[in-house]
């Protein structure tokens, strides 16, 4: 499966792969996409270094699954 | 038995002599005539805006003959990072705005330092102070204060490695943990610090003197800075103190110097203080580790996740490649099918981190084998067992990231069990851990955006055989000297003291990258031993003829003896041949090139080094004081070049890696640096120093010259995972944040009493 990027487009291959790539890539437009959704940028970061659960990054996931242009 | 006549044997630096007799001039020693003394203001707030800086007063000071602030600059931002223009973050004279306690602001020449000094404190600089942060995990808030404007949540740069399938693979391990671990700062305590002498003349020429770890950095980073060409710069690197990574960016010292000579048309010397090299300069990057770590219940690695988050500093320098380094040395040195790494770097109003001896690998070295200690505990296997079942081997490649040729992980595994087997039954609250590593042999990654070959070198023979040997690489106390003569004399056929080497000036010297990342000895050895192949090449042809051998492969040179291969007394002498070629060529000097860039390599390093050493610690369960009892390593480093040399790396390396693990931390409040001085910044000092022992490894590097690789850094990595391994074998408590203190150890020692009760 091919999810693309909604920002830049960028190739991944899962949603959780998705998410990994806009919350490391971190700029303005990333994070207004992230933001739009209801989520908080600044928080799915952090969390990311108070638990092992990913449940931020899962939750953003759930999201591009469906938002996400998918392809194959 | 060896055919090797130079490389292989014990030979003392050919340096060693005027430093240790306290002949060699460092630029701290430097005197030129007309020369002025200079010294830099610094901020003493960790986030302000320079409101207005009045420099009228330390201009009338007698003596002063000139001030500069950051209105005299070219307002451009320096980076080492040249190819990421955004990471290009540091003005060094800054003009409005200041971000760490140690900032500059202004700088004055005067006629010698204490009317400098006095001058400084003249300057009226009107601050507005700003909220700061300091703790990375509170700078990545929406609510922090921005410390570089446009970069929001202050994250500097991001990184991700992955390879496999590591959420599938977490499923089908048996066990998995998850730990969290902190690393500490550690400063590179150069013997002489930061320090440059710059001369601008009428001609516009400038000409920098200065304790450098790559003066081909600084001439072309200065080049940027100043707006001049760079051939328009002389950078020379007299005998230098140390580097141990702190000295391969423009410092404020460089650059102050050029600009108040540029102003005066004369020469200005700046060395900084103790404190100053504390407080302002860059230093080990702190690190917050989580680490998620699974196997099989035969302790076979499934899947490895880190991530990182690193105080940055207040710029760039080159932490982005620690943070990059340390995510790649966290898979280090083992085959994990799948492992994922995600790394943040964040701006913190604190003093920049950067590389520092190691590169990110000690931090990931620590963590990773405090954890496979842990993990091994819990499925109750032996420590040097799961090691061994999951090290890499050779012609490993890792996936997508880098291919390992030469792999000594095994034999050093076995080398180290049989030692710690000799040590015997261990008295009370003695403990051995035990730590793997692996190091590259220079980085590929070309983040400064340089044409040039990453090494190159020169080889002139004159007309009485002396051999000159010109390399841009840098002699900071390593020993690249003597090492790049050992090759240069073994390629040619020559003796050691036949050659005399010219390194580290970018007048008269090939580009080289210089001395970071361990690369001097593949990278420009190879180099090295090219350019003496194509000064050899010269000879043979004319010797070929003149003994009328068969093909010239017949032929070859060693001590000084041109001879057939087959009949080694069949043959002419050196001297004769090279005057032969010389007369021959007009009387030219016989010229050798050589140049080495990595090609398809990989992403990090054309080789590895690896690694195990164990250390022993007694432990006092009263107090938490430790002692580090012995320290063997097992060191693969491919063909050792000098074995004095790499005993020399050994010993600093333990007492450096040692410290880190032991008692070196920089504590800060309100972002300045708590201890600036060696009266509290503490060390691990000779009296201190445990028994050090080398086990002999044999290899071979195919991509190395004469089968040698790096043999500097590396041996940095695994102390202090080492530690913390032998303090838990021998009392029972685990430290998972650096330094591993005696009140750590006490503390955690009552806290488990406490538990048991």
């Amino acid at each position: 499966m091919a999810y693309h990027c909604p920002v830049c487009n960028k190739v991944s291959s899962s949603a959780m792969d998705l998410t990994r790539h806009m919350i490391g890539r971190g700029d303005k437009v990333h994070r207004d996409w992230i933001n739009s959704k209801g989520f908080k940028f600044s928080e799915l970061l952090a969390l990311q270094f108070k638990s092992f659960g990913g449940e931020g990054y899962r939750a953003l996931a759930e999201i591009l699954e469906k938002e996400a242009k998918v392809e194959g | 038995m060896s055919n090797y006549t130079v490389i292989g044997k014990r030979v003392h630096r050919i340096d060693g002599t005027e430093k240790v007799t306290g002949n060699a001039k460092f630029t701290f020693d430097l005197v030129l005539s007309n020369m002025l003394y200079g010294k830099i203001l610094r901020s003493p707030h960790p986030h302000a805006k320079i409101v207005n800086l009045d420099t009228t007063q330390a201009e009338k000071l007698i003596g002063v003959k000139a001030v500069v602030t950051g209105k005299d600059t070219l307002g451009r931002k320096n980076g080492i990072w040249r190819r990421f223009p955004e990471l290009c973050d540091e003005e060094i004279l800054c003009r409005a705005k200041v971000r760490f306690v140690g900032d500059p602001v202004a700088a004055v020449a005067a006629i010698d330092e204490d009317t400098a000094e006095e001058a400084c404190q003249l300057i009226r600089v009107e601050y507005e102070e700003l909220p700061a942060v300091f703790d990375p995990l509170e700078a990545i808030k929406e609510e922090a204060p921005q410390i570089h404007e446009g970069v929001e949540l202050n994250i500097n740069v991001t990184r991700h490695i992955e390879w496999g399938d590591v959420d599938e693979a977490f499923k089908r391990c048996d066990y998995v943990r998850e730990d969290r671990f902190k690393t500490s700062s550690q400063h590179h305590v150069c013997m002489e610090t930061h320090d440059a002498v710059a001369s601008f003349d009428y001609n516009g020429k400038l000409t920098v003197w200065t304790s450098t770890q790559s003066s081909y950095y600084i001439q072309r980073l200065l080049a940027d800075m100043l707006g001049l060409r760079e051939g328009d710069i002389r950078v020379i690197k007299p005998p230098t103190g140390g580097g141990f990574g702190s000295k391969f960016e423009l410092d404020s010292a460089q650059f102050c110097a050029s600009v108040l000579s540029m102003k005066l048309c004369r020469p200005v010397k700046i060395v900084l203080t103790r404190a100053e090299e504390f407080t302002a300069t860059k230093r080990r990057t702190p690190m917050h580790y989580f680490s998620k770590l699974g196997a099989k219940k035969d302790g076979t690695f499934l899947a490895k996740e880190v991530r990182v988050l690193t105080e940055g500093g207040a710029y760039t320098g080159m932490g982005a490649t620690a943070l990059y380094l340390t995510g790649f040395f966290s898979s280090f040195p083992y085959k994990f099918p799948n492992y994922r790494y995600d790394g943040y770097r964040v701006y913190t109003n604190t003093a920049p981190t950067s590389a520092c001896r190691g590169f990110g690998a000690p931090q990931s070295t620590f963590v990773g084998e405090s954890q496979i200690d842990m993990l091994a505990e819990a499925l109750g296997i032996d420590p040097i067992e799961i090691r061994r079942k999951n090290g890499m081997t050779p012609n490993y490649e890792v996936p997508g990231q880098a291919f390992i040729q030469s792999c000594e992980l095994h034999q050093c595994l076995d080398k180290t069990e049989e030692q710690i087997k000799q040590r015997g039954k261990l008295p009370p609250n003695h403990g051995i851990g035990v730590a793997c590593y692996g190091f590259m042999s220079g980085g590929i990654f070309n983040w400064f955006d340089t044409p040039y070959a990453f090494s190159s070198a020169l080889v002139r023979i004159n007309i009485d055989g002396k051999v000159d040997l010109f390399t841009g690489a840098c002699e900071i106390g390593q020993g690249s000297d003597t090492t790049l003569s050992m090759i240069c004399a073994e390629e040619l056929g020559v003796r050691l003291e036949d050659i005399r080497i010219h390194s580290g000036d970018t007048g008269i010297c090939p580009a080289d990258l210089g001395s970071w990342g361990s690369r001097e000895t593949l990278m420009n050895g190879n180099a090295v031993k090219m350019a003496a192949a194509d000064a050899k090449r010269q000879l043979m042809a004319f010797a070929a003829a003149k003994l009328g051998a068969n093909i010239v492969y017949d032929l070859n040179m060693t001590d000084r003896w041109f001879h057939l291969v087959d009949r080694p007394e069949r043959g002419f002498s050196y001297y004769d041949i090279v005057k032969g070629v010389i007369r021959g060529n007009d009387g030219e000097a016989i010229i050798g090139r050589g140049h080495y860039t990595p090609h398809r390599k990989g992403m990090i390093s054309p080789a590895y080094s690896f690694g195990v050493q164990a250390v022993e610690v007694e432990v006092d369960p009263e107090t938490g004081r430790y002692k580090l009892v012995n320290v063997s390593t097992a060191h693969g480093s491919g063909k050792v070049i000098n074995p004095v040399g790499i005993e020399g790396q050994l010993e600093g390396a333990i007492m450096m890696a040692g410290g880190y693990g032991f008692c070196e931390d920089q504590p800060m409040d309100n972002g300045k640096i708590l201890n600036p001085s060696f009266d509290d910044y503490k060390l691990i000092r000779s009296l201190d120093m445990p028994e050090v022992k080398i086990l002999e490894i044999e290899s071979y590097e195919p991509e190395g010259p004469f089968g040698a690789k790096e043999a500097g850094e590396g041996l940095t990595n695994p102390t202090a995972g080492a530690i913390g391994n032998a303090i838990y074998k021998a009392i029972g408590v685990r430290i998972n944040d650096l330094p591993i203190t005696p009140e750590k150890v006490f503390r955690a020692l009552r806290e488990k009493e406490n538990q048991g009760k």
